[in-house]
C-alpha cells in the first residue's frame, strides 16, 4: 500500500510552524553565583559565557542596594570570561548588568542579582 | 520578518547568502578546473570554449564576492555597534573585533585572487596562487561564524570541521556550476570523441563529488554535535528546525547526485544525447538546491545555536 505523502509532510510543517519558548541562556555561570548570598562584598565580579567574547563591545556594570554604581568601569575580557573590579558598597542586593558581543557577532544582554551581608 | 518562528534580519541573511554562494562558486570552479581540466584534450576545439566559460564564472563570482563582502562588513558593523555606520565604528570593528580582522584578510585575499586570475594565462604559478587564495577565502569564513566563538579546546575542532565543511560545499556546489557550463558546451559539440570525453569529465567530477560529500557529512555531524547537541534541541529550537530543512535539501541533492552517478553516467557512452540532457537538468536542479542551502546557512549564522538554548 502506498502511503499518502501528506501524512509525512503535514506533521513536519506543523512541527516547523510551532515556535518554542526559547530563552537566550548565554551566561554559563558567574562568581559570585547568580542569586547567591556572600558575607562581604566581593573584590570583583566574573562572568563566564557559552561563547568567546569581543572586548570592544562587551561590558559589565554593577550597582549596590542604593542603585549606585560600584564597578570601576573597566571590564576585562579573556576568551569566554569577563570580569570587573568593584568597590565596597555595603550590604544588600547587588545587581549585575551585562552586555556582550560574541566573536560570532551575536549581541546579548542580561542581568542578575546577588546578596551581600549576613 | 519572522519565519518558522525565527526573527529574520532580511538584508543580513541576503548578503550572507549571496557572499557564501559567490565565494563557493569561485573556489569550486577553480577546484573543478584543477581536477577536471587535465581530462580535456589540449588540442581539442572544445577546451578553449570551456576554459573561457569557467573563467567568466570565476570572474563574476569574485566580483560579487568582493562587493557582498564589503556590504556584509558594513551591515555587521551597524549590527555589532548597535549604531549607524560611521567611519569610527568601522575602524573599531576592523581594529578590535575578530570579524573585522578576518573580513580585512578575506577582502585582501579576494584582491589577490583577482590579480592571480588576471595573470593566470601568462604565468602558470598564478593559476595555483588563484586556487590557493580561493581555498583560503572560503575556509576563512569559519573564523567569522559560530565556530570562531566556541570556547576551550573544542573550539579548534569546531573551526577545523567548519573550514572543511565550507571547502566541501564549495567543491561540490561550485564544481556543479562549472559542470553545468561544461555539459552545456558539450551538448552542442559534434565529434566522434564526444561520448568518451563526456564520460571522462563526469567520472572525474563524480570522484570529486564523493570526496566532497564525505567531507560534508563528517564535518556536518561534528558541527551539529557542537551547535545542536541533542535531538530535543533539534526539534525544539528555531535553529534546529531550520537545520532540518537544510539537511532535507542536502538529502535531495544526494538523491539527484546518486541518480547521476549510478543511472545516467554509465549511459553517457551511448551515441544519443538523452542521458546528457537528463544529467544537465539534474545538475541544474542540484545547483538550485545548493543555492537554497546557502540562504539557509545565511540565516542559521544569524541565529543563536540550539545547544545554547536548550538545557
Amino acid at each position: 500500500m502506498q502511503k499518502n505523502p501528506l501524512l509525512v509532510i503535514v506533521p513536519f510543517l506543523l512541527l516547523l510552524s510551532t515556535s518554542a519558548a526559547d530563552a537566550h541562556a548565554m551566561l554559563e555561570r558567574a562568581e559570585p553565583r547568580v542569586g547567591n548570598k556572600v558575607a562581604s562584598p566581593p573584590r570583583e565580579v566574573t562572568l563566564w559565557f557559552t561563547q568567546k567574547l569581543e572586548t570592544a563591545f562587551s561590558t559589565i556594570t554593577v550597582t549596590n542596594a542604593a542603585g549606585e554604581r560600584v564597578d570601576t568601569g573597566k571590564t576585562r575580557v579573556s576568551g569566554n570570561q569577563m570580569s570587573i573590579v568593584i568597590r565596597a558598597g555595603g550590604a544588600g542586593t547587588y545587581r549585575v548588568n551585562w552586555q556582550v558581543l560574541s566573536v560570532d557577532t551575536h549581541r546579548t544582554d542580561g542581568s542578575f542579582t546577588f546578596q551581600v551581608g549576613q | 520578518m519572522a519565519w518558522l518562528g525565527a526573527e529574520i534580519d532580511v538584508p543580513m541573511v541576503a548578503v550572507r547568502a549571496v557572499h557564501f554562494a559567490a565565494t563557493a562558486s569561485a573556489a569550486g570552479a577553480l577546484v573543478f578546473r584543477a581536477v577536471v581540466d587535465p581530462v580535456l584534450p589540449a588540442a581539442d576545439q572544445v577546451k578553449p570554449v570551456i576554459d573561457a566559460r569557467i573563467r567568466w564564472l570565476i570572474w563574476i563570482s569574485v566580483t560579487i564576492a568582493f562587493i557582498s563582502g564589503v556590504v556584509w562588513l558594513l551591515l555587521q558593523t551597524s549590527s555589532m555597534s548597535g549604531q549607524a555606520i560611521t567611519s569610527s565604528e568601522i575602524a573599531t570593528v576592523m581594529d578590535e573585533t575578530q570579524f573585522g580582522f578576518v573580513s580585512m584578510v578575506r577582502l585582501t585575499l579576494t584582491v589577490l585572487l583577482a590579480a592571480s586570475l588576471a595573470c593566470g594565462h601568462r604565468w602558470q604559478p598564478a593559476r595555483w596562487l588563484a586556487l590557493g587564495s580561493a581555498v583560503c577565502l572560503i575556509a576563512a569564513i569559519a573564523w567569522t561564524g559560530h565556530a570562531a566563538s566556541t570556547p576551550y579546546a573544542l573550539g579548534y575542532l569546531h573551526l577545523a570541521a567548519d573550514a572543511l565543511h565550507l571547502l566541501g560545499a564549495a567543491a561540490w556546489i561550485g564544481g556543479l556550476m562549472s559542470l553545468a557550463l561544461l555539459l552545456h558546451v558539450l551538448s552542442g559539440y559534434r565529434a566522434s570523441a564526444k561520448p568518451t570525453l563526456q564520460l571522462d569529465v563526469v567520472s572525474r567530477f563524480s570522484r570529486l563529488g564523493i570526496v566532497s560529500v564525505a567531507t560534508l557529512v563528517v564535518s556536518g555531524i561534528i558541527n551539529a554535535w557542537i551547535l545542536v547537541g541533542s535531538l530535543r534541541a533539534l526539534v525544539a529550537t528555531d535553529y534546529g528546525r531550520i537545520l532540518m530543512l537544510k539537511i532535507a535539501a542536502f538529502m535531495l541533492m544526494l538523491t539527484l547526485a546518486g541518480a547521476n552517478r549510478f543511472w545516467l553516467t554509465p549511459r553517457l557512452a551511448a551515441p544519443d544525447d538523452k542521458s546528457l540532457h537528463a544529467l544537465t537538468r539534474n545538475t541544474v536542479a542540484e545547483i538550485v538546491l545548493g543555492l537554497i542551502i546557502f540562504v539557509i546557512v545565511g540565516l542559521l549564522g544569524t541565529l543563536h545555536p540550539a545547544a545554547h538554548l536548550v538545557k
